[in-house]
């Protein structure tokens, strides 16, 4: 089992490279000719990467929410997953390339690092901290493609008030779709995310009595979760719009990546399970 | 294939000549009227604003390409018409002609698929007029697959390439959605109304027009059902506007930034389009500085039609191969139709010499024998042909030209006598 998990390990990150391949390709020569195949493919990776989710559950006994390695393998699904299920509401197929690239990176780091870890800490078996973490990766995929949707979004604002019609102009989908796509993913992050952060409140005391109420993990989230919640209130008053919002959730994504890389990698925080 | 087809266009003749001989629908009726008289058993005549072009295969097989320019001569004889003029068509460079005319590689605007529509109405009048007989009915077919393949298989039909459509194309990269759009036009001359008209093509929910001659775009106004703002009011109601675009004659800016930014603000900084399509500038163009003001002026709308027509010319050789590939598919059937009757005359006269040898020569035979005679003669008669007709159906299968065809098969006839003036039937 082992072997198989290994294997598919291995297979994962050269999936989705294939897949950003020929997404890349038919954003680059926007001919229709993959417009399907490449459909096809993204849910081939995405039923692998399913099946090496559940193999590895199975085989050590937890689901893969055990440490930082474990996590980024289902944030590349997350994201991806995601991504699949906004094209297939809104059968916008340009933008493939932008998200699927954010899982390669989430998938390669995990595929290096990755450890089979069957004995974790018994602080990690609560049945809270597995919907604690769902909620969080699913609301962090959210603010993801909000971030990619609003970098787009910027980009092709500025090419069209500098007269630069080249490949993002005429690939990628109107300015206020790219808006509304990134306000959107924003507002389900949001939502997950405070869902997330909700459960861990109630838990954290339970499982770390000692937690410092200025811990990294604690501040990062909490200017993440307000910056987002800003985002989205000025934008549903109509105070702000377009730029000024895209450009906070830009923002928001930015602080959640150095908080966790903060708490996870240089062992500030409680939060560090690796 | 005795077809022939002279063309005048944008090619051959300057603009004011081809206006000149543009023939409105009551002319091409009343000239088809008389070419059916004088010269073609059948034809089509096309004239649009950039080419009058005459098809038609001939009554007489001595009438030349020379005899359609005097009959040209003769009808549009007020001008300056001379044979540099004409592009001339015989046979299957006629009919390759015509598929290259209806699938826009061959206009003046490369993919405007204006002119498939045109020439499907062509097709049709030759229809009501009794010019289109079976063979231009199948050359009307196999056109028009030509025109769809070629606007469906290949992207030669895509993209804004005039000034007013590419305004239009801009305004789709910003707002997702016309029909909750407000738009004001500025100016109701040509380019204007064109805007105007795009603009309702594509479902603007709301549009108004003003114009310094208020009766202008009164009467503009009535025919695409958009509404009137007097031209000195305007500008107190900017900010209602998502879309202005901007086409008058003025000699001085109209709007000025500092107007453009209080509309901005009165809107709580909602998006704004602003197309200046006038030459001069009809709006200052600092106003691009603004934050969610889009400002384009004619030049960088060129940019956008010049990238779209580029991308057209490298769309053209994948419209050729269909053209080859339906000329190909023309040819085979018209072949068919001169090698099946060959080989079926062939067939005949050697069976009415075999059936005339033996009817002579039977009695010499005895009556159990008789019978032998008649399998035996048609068993070598039927060696004999097996070879040329293989050769013959050849033909079809390798897709020959029509000319091949035609001299391969008038050899056959000569070589045997056998009557070369059938005519194709239906």
């Amino acid at each position: 089992m082992n072997t198989t998990i290994d294997t598919i390990n291995v297979f994962l990150p050269i999936f989705y490279l294939i897949t950003f391949i020929i997404y890349s390709f038919d954003f680059w020569r926007g001919e229709k000719r993959f417009a399907n195949s490449k459909r096809v493919f993204l849910f081939i990776t995405l039923l692998l990467h399913l099946v090496y989710l559940l193999i590895r559950t199975v085989q050590f006994n937890h689901p893969p929410i055990t440490n930082v390695f474990e996590i980024f393998t289902v944030l590349a699904f997350a994201v991806t997953f995601s991504y699949f299920i906004l094209e297939l509401i809104t059968d916008i197929r340009g933008t493939g390339p932008f998200i699927i690239i954010i899982s390669i990176v989430f998938q390669v780091i995990s595929t290096i690092l990755i450890k089979d870890s069957p004995n974790v800490k018994d602080v990690l078996r609560s049945n809270l901290l597995g919907i604690h973490v769902f909620s969080a990766l699913l609301g962090y995929s959210g603010i993801t493609i909000s971030a990619v949707y609003g970098f787009l979004y910027l980009t092709l604002y500025k090419d069209i008030k500098l007269n630069k019609f080249g490949l993002i102009f005429n690939r990628l989908p109107n300015l206020e779709v790219l808006e509304t796509l990134s306000y959107y993913s924003a507002v389900l992050g949001f939502v997950l995310l405070t869902f997330a952060i909700t459960i861990g409140i109630i838990w954290l005391p339970k499982a770390f009595p000692n937690f410092r109420i200025l811990d990294p993990k604690l501040v990062g989230t909490f200017l993440v979760w307000i910056i987002y919640g800003i985002g989205i209130m000025t934008k549903a008053l109509g105070k702000w719009r377009g730029k000024k919002v895209v450009t906070l959730c830009i923002i928001g994504f930015v602080i959640a990546i150095i908080s966790t890389i903060m708490s996870n990698f240089l062992s500030l925080s409680f939060h560090s399970f690796y | 294939m005795n077809i022939l087809a002279v063309s005048i266009n944008h090619h051959t003749a300057s603009v004011e000549l081809r206006e000149a001989l543009h023939l409105s629908e009551d002319e091409i009726r009343k000239l088809i009227h008389i070419a059916k008289e004088e010269l073609f058993s059948e034809g089509l005549i096309i004239s649009t604003c950039n080419r009058t072009e005459l098809y038609g295969i001939p009554k007489d097989q001595k009438l030349d390409i020379l005899d359609i320019q005097n009959f040209i001569f003769t009808h549009k004889n007020n001008f300056d018409v001379k044979p540099d003029h004409f592009q001339t068509f015989a046979s299957t460079e006629a009919i390759k002609h015509l598929f290259k005319v209806i699938s826009g590689i061959d206009s003046l605007l490369i993919g405007d698929n204006q002119i498939y529509h045109q020439v499907k109405e062509s097709f049709q009048t030759a229809e009501e007029m009794q010019f289109s007989g079976f063979l231009m009915k199948r050359i009307f077919d196999a056109a028009i697959k030509t025109g769809k393949r070629a606007i469906t298989e290949t992207e030669i039909s895509e993209g804004a390439v005039t000034v007013s459509y590419a305004a239009v194309q801009l305004i789709e990269k910003i707002f997702s959605s016309l029909s909750k759009k407000t738009a004001l036009i500025i100016g109701t001359g040509e380019s204007g109304e064109l805007a105007a008209k795009h603009l309702i093509d594509k479902g603007i929910g709301r549009l108004f027009l003003t114009n310094r001659t208020l009766e202008k775009a009164e009467k503009i106004s009535r025919s695409i059902s958009a509404e009137v703002i007097p031209f000195n009011e305007f500008k107190e109601k900017l900010h209602e506007f998502d879309i202005i675009l901007s086409a008058t004659s003025a000699e001085n800016l109209i709007l000025k930034s500092e107007e453009i930014r209080a509309a901005m603000k009165k809107r709580n900084y909602s998006s704004m389009v602003l197309m200046d399509i006038a030459i001069p500038r009809d709006i200052d163009p600092t106003s691009r500085d603004i934050d969610y003001v889009f400002y384009h002026d004619i030049d960088s709308l060129n940019i956008i039609v010049e990238q779209n027509l580029a991308k057209r010319k490298f769309e053209i050789p994948k419209v050729e191969k269909i053209i080859n590939e339906e000329i190909g598919n023309f040819t085979n059937w018209f072949n068919s139709l001169e090698i099946a009757p060959t080989i079926k005359d062939l067939r005949d006269y050697f069976e009415n010499i075999r059936a005339d040898e033996v009817e002579k020569n039977k009695n010499r035979f005895s009556p159990d024998d008789q019978e032998k005679l008649d399998i035996i003669t048609k068993r070598i008669i039927n060696k004999i042909l097996h070879q040329p007709t293989v050769e013959l159906k050849k033909i079809n299968e390798l897709r020959s030209s029509a000319e091949e065809t035609a001299a391969k098969v008038g050899v056959l006839r000569d070589i045997f006598g056998i009557n070369n003036n059938k005519e194709i039937k239906e």
